[in-house]
């Protein structure tokens, strides 16, 4: 018996697999059972699957390799030396940047400068603690040019002073204006540091930078090559 | 719906005769064992890589990491039917290289009457019978290779290698309702794919 209004061919595939779904629907097993089209689509859809699944299996076309090789093995690494590999990069890289960094700063003048002059700070305020007598006032009183050619509203705060109506016209200026050019009216010539604080002879850090670097690269190498097995 | 579990079809390959013994060696990191075990499910897993790939080379190289990862992983094995085990695995392998693959441009199809590898000979007993159903997979290889890709996926894992609806999803990374769906039209444009051989059909 031919019927119009057939069910959707996906549903009549689901019957075709035995899809729970389809196949607890009565309407479309009622149709199916009076449908010659439908069963005959459902007949070949089951004849198609049949088939499909009655495929044979393939040969390779060219020989595979059957094995991994030992290093894709969970290798059995010592829980002793699991460190060694898990540290190795980041070791590795922090001697890499500390070494360059130290290359670099030996390498360069300016660096050089501002490696001796962070590392002769702190030896000043050293040498300032062994002379007692040399009081805040009388350092900056003494000091008073190189302050105001570093920090020109710094030098107003510097007082009392014997020239108060000089400083008086410094104080005066805006902040923002140059306070070198202001001290440059007072007519001494502002004394040298070295005359009350003993510098140290200046030392660079760099090549220690760099050589801790370079410890580090041949110390984790070392590391690895003695404590890790090597496999494969 | 039928699962890999239920369907034994005679042209696959038989589980090994003491299989579980081998296995419980292969997962004792036994290499001999493990290369028995591949030896004897290589045709499966390069048949269900290359109809899902579509390229022998491709196919070759998603079997290779199929063995890797089995490899590696052979220690979680659970029980089960090893073939269905190291098949999920496969497709996976092929499945990751069918999504790399899609990242990439696209390059000229294949023919699909060309580089269909060698059927595995598991049993010649009717000569005649057989120079049928050799020429039924033959068609049916053209045809599967001529289906959008997402419709020959669903359609090879779930009714040339039975893995159920689930699983295609899980392996596919889509909904059920979606897996279903292109099921049932991979099949349907299969059948006029087929259509002038129906009646080599197994009935």
């Amino acid at each position: 018996m031919l019927i119009s209004n057939h069910p959707e061919e996906e549903r009549l595939s689901a019957l075709a697999s035995r899809d729970d779904d389809a196949t607890t629907d009565a309407a479309l097993a009622s149709h199916v059972a009076d449908c010659v089209r439908c069963t005959e689509l459902v007949t070949e859809l089951g004849a198609l699957r049949a088939s499909l699944a009655d495929m044979p299996e393939l040969a390779p076309t060219r020989p595979l390799r059957l094995l991994p090789p030992v290093a894709d093995a969970p290798a059995a690494v010592g829980g002793g030396v699991g460190w060694v590999r898990r540290m190795f990069a980041p070791v590795m890289a922090a001697g890499a940047a500390l070494a360059m960094v130290g290359l670099i700063g030996t390498a360069s003048p300016v660096l050089q400068g501002f490696g001796a002059a962070s590392g002769a700070a702190p030896d000043a305020d050293a040498g300032a603690a062994e002379h007692p007598a040399s009081s805040l006032a009388e350092r900056l009183s003494s000091s008073g040019g190189e302050a105001g050619a570093e920090d020109g509203p710094a030098a107003p705060a510097a007082e009392p002073s014997e020239d108060g109506s000089l400083r008086g016209e410094v104080a005066g200026r805006s902040p923002g204006e140059d306070g070198a050019a202001g001290y440059e009216t007072l007519g001494d010539p502002p004394a040298s540091r070295d005359d009350f604080v003993q510098l140290p002879a200046e030392r660079s850090p760099w090549p220690m930078v760099l050589f801790t670097g370079l410890a580090l690269i041949v110390g984790a190498l070392l590391l690895r090559w003695v404590l890790v097995p090597r496999v494969g | 719906m039928t699962h890999a579990s239920e369907r034994t079809p005679a042209n696959r390959t038989p589980p090994l005769p003491d299989e579980a013994a081998v296995i419980a060696r292969a997962a004792d990191g036994d290499r001999t064992a493990f290369t028995q075990l591949m030896e004897h499910y290589q045709s499966a897993c390069y048949g269900l890589a290359w109809r899902l790939l579509n390229d022998a080379d491709q196919a070759a190289d998603a079997t290779q990491d199929a063995f890797v990862h089995a490899y590696r992983a052979i220690g979680s094995y659970r029980g089960g039917i090893f073939r269905s085990w190291l098949l999920r695995i496969t497709a996976n392998a092929s499945y990751d290289i069918l999504r790399r693959q899609q990242r990439r441009p696209a390059g000229p199809l294949p023919d699909p009457e060309e580089g269909a590898p060698e059927l595995a000979d598991h049993h010649a007993v009717n000569p005649v019978a057989e120079a049928t159903k050799s020429e039924l997979y033959r068609h049916l290889e053209v045809a599967l290779r001529q289906l959008p890709e997402d419709q020959r996926t669903a359609v090879v894992l779930c009714d040339v290698y039975g893995m159920d609806y689930n699983e295609v999803a899980e392996m596919t990374r889509s909904a059920l309702g979606t897996v279903k769906s292109r099921i049932h039209r991979g099949r349907l444009r299969l059948r006029l794919l087929m259509a002038e051989h129906r009646e080599l059909f197994i009935s």
